[in-house]
C-alpha cells in the first residue's frame, strides 16, 4: 500500500492494530458464548427455534451495520439511517397502497434509500470541509421531515395489502429469509474490505486521507460509494421491518443509527477511522441481538436492558484504551 | 501477553457482573412466584365453588404499557396486577423501551418465547403490532387491548375506557359551556398518530358539526405535545401567541392537560382549560374564578380499567368468552359486562362514562390518583 511518495502507510499501523484487533475479536467469540450460556441459564426459554424466531425484528438493524462500518473505516459518520428507514418504508407504504404490484414497492422502498444515501454522499463529497456528523444531523431531521409531511396529521399508514410482506417474512425451517440475507451480506461486506480495492481503499483513507489521496485513491467516489451503499441497506432494512410493521409511522427506524454505530464500535471498529474488522462488528451484533433476546425472555426492565448495553459498549471501548495506556507506561519505563 | 491478560480478566468481571446483575433480577419474578403459590392454594380452598378463580391459578398474564414513566398505564397496571394476584394467577407488566410499535414488537415476541396465556397491550400504532399479535395468537395467546386499541384483526376484544362517543360529547359540552357559547378554541393532543386521542378527536369535530348549537364555536388549531411535558407546554405557548382571543384549550391526553394548566395558570391567561387529566397532578389548577387555569375535567378511573382488563384476560383464558359481541361475563365486584361492536368492526368492552372532576370533589380524588 505504499504510495507514490515512498511512505509506508500500512507497515507499522497494520501491526499494532492487527495484534489488539485479533485479540479483540478472540475476546468477542467468548463473550458471544458467555452471553448465550448465561442467557440460557436464565430462561428456560430460550431455544434455538425462540430465539430464532424473535431475530428478524433485530435483524433489520444488521443491515445498517454493514455500510455503517465501512463509513465509520473512512473516519466519518451517518446518523441519518434511521430518518431513511423511515422515509424508505413510507415510501414504500404509500405506492403499496396506491395498487403497485409487489416488487415495484420494493423497488421504491430501495430506490427511495439509495437516492437519501447519495444525496448524504454528494454533500459531504461536494463540501469536503462540512463535518459528516452535521451534515448527516440536517439530512436526518429532513428525511425524517418529509416522512412526517407525506404521512400528515394521522402519523401512520398501514398496508391495505400485507400479501407481498408476508411472503419475505417466511421462513425455510426455523430459519427466517432474512437470516440468509443478513449472513450472505456479511460475507460479501467482510470478503470486499479485506480482499478488494475498495475495502483497501476504505482502510487507507481513514488511516489518512491526504496520504491516500496522494497515492492515487479516489478519496470521493469512495466516500461518495460508502454513503449511496449506506442508503441501500437503509431501504434494505427498511423493507424488512415493514414486513413486521405492516406499515410505517413517524417514530419507524428511530435510533436505528445509534445502535448500528453502537454495535460497529462493540465490535471494534473505531469511530476515529481505519481501525477494525467487520467481523468483530457482526460478532458484536448477534452478542447484542441474543443478550437482547435472553433478559427480554426473564422480563427485565427494558430500561435496565438498556443500560447494560450502554455499559458494555463504555467497557468495549475503554478496554483497548486502557491495555494501550499500558503499553505506553511500559514503553516508557 | 500481560495485555491480553488483562483483557481476559477484564472480560471475566464484565461477564461476572452481568451475572450478578441478571441474577439479582431473576430472583424477583421467582420470588413473587412462590409468594403467589401459596396465595393462590389458600383461595382456592376458601373459595372452591368459585370456579372461575380456581381456573386462574398457575396462569400468566401479561400486559404490556405504552411506555415507562406513564403514570396512567401505571396505575392500570396496578389495578390490573390486583385483580389478576387476588386471583392467584402469574402478572408479568412490560414497559416497552420506547413509546413506538417497534418496542412493543420485540416484548410480544418475547412474551410468545414465554408460553404466556394473555396478553394485554395499550398500542402504540393501530396496525403495526398486527404481525406480531397475529403470531401470539396463532401459538394459542389470548389477545386483548386495553386504553388505546389495536385494529380488530390483531385482537380478541378491547377494554375501552369509555365510549369515544361518549368522551366527545363530554369534552364538545365541557367546551361549549366554559366558553359561552361562542368563540375559538383549540386542542392540545398527544402524539399524532395516538389511536384514542385520533377517535375523540374526530368525534368532537363530527359533535360540532352535526349541531348547529356549536355553530359559533370556532376550533382553529389541533397541536400535539407527543406526551412530552416540555413540548405540551411549548405548543401551548405557541397557541397563545397566535390566538389572543382563544377562549378555551381541551387537552384530552394526562401530559398535555398537566403542563397547558400550568401554563394558563402562571401566565393569568383569560384561556381556560379542560379535558382529560389525573386529579392528583390536576388538583393545584382546578378551581372557580380567575387564579385557576381550569374549571373542571373528566377521566375514568384508570384502576378500573386495569381490572377490566384483567377480568376479559381471565375470562378468555378461561374460555367464558371469545370476544364475540354479546358474550356476558362477570368482573368481580364491578358487575357484569357485555361484549359490544365497536366502531372499528371490531368488539370492545366499554367501563362506563367519563367521570367529571370539579372543585366540589376533586380533594377527595387527588389523594387516590
Amino acid at each position: 500500500m505504499a504510495g507514490k511518495s515512498g511512505r509506508t502507510i500500512n507497515a507499522t499501523p497494520e501491526n499494532v492494530w492487527k495484534k489488539q484487533i485479533f485479540s479483540w475479536e478472540g475476546i468477542l467469540v467468548i463473550i458471544f458464548i458467555a452471553v448465550i450460556i448465561l442467557c440460557k441459564i436464565l430462561s428456560p426459554n430460550y431455544t434455538f427455534t425462540n430465539v430464532l424466531r424473535e431475530m428478524p425484528k433485530y435483524l433489520s438493524e444488521i443491515f445498517l451495520l454493514f455500510p455503517m462500518a465501512y463509513i465509520l473505516l473512512l473516519g466519518e459518520i451517518d446518523i441519518s439511517v434511521g430518518s431513511i428507514v423511515c422515509l424508505s418504508a413510507t415510501a414504500g407504504c404509500l405506492v403499496s397502497n396506491a395498487g403497485v404490484p409487489f416488487g415495484g414497492v420494493v423497488i421504491v422502498i430501495l430506490l427511495t434509500g439509495t437516492i437519501c444515501g447519495a444525496i448524504n454522499g454528494a454533500i459531504l463529497v461536494k463540501f469536503p470541509e462540512l463535518p459528516s456528523m452535521i451534515v448527516t444531523l440536517g439530512t436526518q431531521i429532513v428525511f425524517r421531515g418529509i416522512a412526517e409531511i407525506v404521512l400528515g396529521s394521522g402519523g401512520s399508514v398501514s398496508l391495505s395489502n400485507t400479501d407481498g410482506f408476508r411472503m419475505i417474512a417466511k421462513k425455510a425451517g426455523p430459519f427466517p429469509y432474512v437470516f440468509f440475507l443478513v449472513i450472505i451480506s456479511a460475507v460479501i461486506f467482510t470478503v470486499i474490505s479485506v480482499k478488494m480495492k475498495f475495502g483497501r481503499s476504505l482502510y487507507a483513507i481513514g488511516s489518512n486521507r491526504q496520504t491516500a489521496f496522494y497515492s492515487g485513491i479516489r478519496v470521493k467516489k469512495v466516500i461518495f460509494t460508502a454513503y449511496t451503499v449506506m442508503g441501500l441497506f437503509a431501504g434494505i432494512a427498511a423493507l424488512f421491518l415493514t414486513s413486521a410493521l405492516y406499515g410505517a409511522n413517524t417514530t419507524t427506524g428511530k435510533g436505528f443509527e445509534m445502535d448500528a454505530i453502537a454495535m460497529a464500535v462493540f465490535g471494534g471498529i473505531a469511530t476515529t477511522g481505519g481501525k477494525g474488522r467487520l467481523v468483530g462488528g457482526v460478532i458484536s451484533a448477534f452478542i447484542i441481538i441474543c443478550l437482547r433476546i435472553g433478559l427480554g425472555q426473564i422480563n427485565m426492565n427494558s430500561q435496565l436492558i438498556l443500560v447494560i448495553i450502554g455499559i458494555l459498549l463504555i467497557c468495549a471501548v475503554l478496554l483497548p484504551n486502557i491495555t494501550g495506556n499500558m503499553k505506553l507506561k511500559k514503553k516508557a519505563n | 501477553m500481560k495485555k491480553k491478560l488483562v483483557s481476559v480478566l477484564m472480560c471475566a468481571a464484565m461477564t461476572a457482573a452481568l451475572l450478578s446483575g441478571c441474577g439479582g433480577s431473576k430472583d424477583t419474578p421467582a420470588e413473587s412466584q412462590s409468594a403467589n403459590e401459596p396465595a393462590a392454594e389458600t383461595e382456592t380452598k376458601t373459595e372452591t365453588e368459585s370456579n372461575e378463580e380456581a381456573a386462574s391459578g398457575g396462569k400468566t398474564y401479561a400486559m404490556i404499557t405504552k411506555a415507562a414513566g406513564n403514570p396512567y398505564n401505571e396505575k392500570e397496571a396496578e389495578g390490573f396486577k390486583e385483580v389478576i394476584e387476588a386471583n392467584g394467577g402469574t402478572v408479568i407488566i412490560q414497559h416497552p423501551e420506547a413509546a413506538t410499535a417497534d418496542a412493543q414488537v420485540s416484548v410480544i415476541q418475547s412474551l410468545i418465547s414465554q408460553g404466556v396465556d394473555s396478553i394485554c397491550v395499550a398500542a402504540n400504532d393501530t396496525n403495526a403490532l398486527q404481525a406480531a399479535l397475529e403470531e401470539a395468537m396463532d401459538a394459542g395467546i389470548k389477545v386483548s387491548s386495553f386504553d388505546s386499541s389495536t385494529n380488530p384483526a390483531s385482537r380478541m376484544t378491547f377494554a375501552n375506557q369509555a365510549g369515544t362517543q361518549e368522551i366527545g360529547q363530554a369534552l364538545m359540552d365541557a367546551v361549549y359551556d366554559i366558553s359561552g357559547g361562542s368563540g375559538q378554541w383549540a386542542i392540545v393532543s398527544a402524539t399524532s398518530q395516538a389511536t384514542n386521542q385520533n377517535a375523540w378527536i374526530e368525534a368532537m369535530k363530527e359533535i360540532m358539526e352535526s349541531d348547529s348549537k356549536y355553530a359559533e364555536l370556532e376550533l382553529v388549531s389541533v397541536e400535539y405535545g407527543d406526551d412530552v411535558p416540555e413540548k405540551s407546554t411549548t405548543v401551548t405557548q405557541a397557541l397563545l401567541t397566535n390566538y389572543p382571543d382563544l377562549k378555551v384549550i381541551c387537552a384530552p391526553t394526562t401530559v398535555g392537560i398537566a403542563a397547558a394548566a400550568k401554563v394558563l395558570q402562571d401566565q393569568g391567561s383569560s384561556c381556560k382549560l379542560t379535558g382529560l387529566g389525573l386529579p392528583s397532578e390536576m388538583a393545584a389548577y382546578i378551581g372557580d374564578g380567575d387564579d385557576f387555569s381550569c374549571p373542571y375535567m373528566f377521566l375514568w378511573n384508570p384502576i378500573d380499567v386495569g381490572r377490566l382488563s384483567a377480568y376479559i384476560s381471565m375470562a378468555l383464558v378461561n374460555g367464558d368468552i371469545t370476544g364475540a359481541a354479546g358474550e356476558t361475563f362477570t368482573a368481580g365486584d364491578m358487575g357484569s359486562y357485555t361484549i359490544v361492536e365497536a366502531a372499528d368492526g371490531g368488539t370492545e368492552v366499554i367501563l362506563g362514562p367519563p367521570f367529571k372532576f370539579d372543585p366540589s370533589n376533586i380533594a377527595e380524588w387527588k389523594d387516590i390518583y
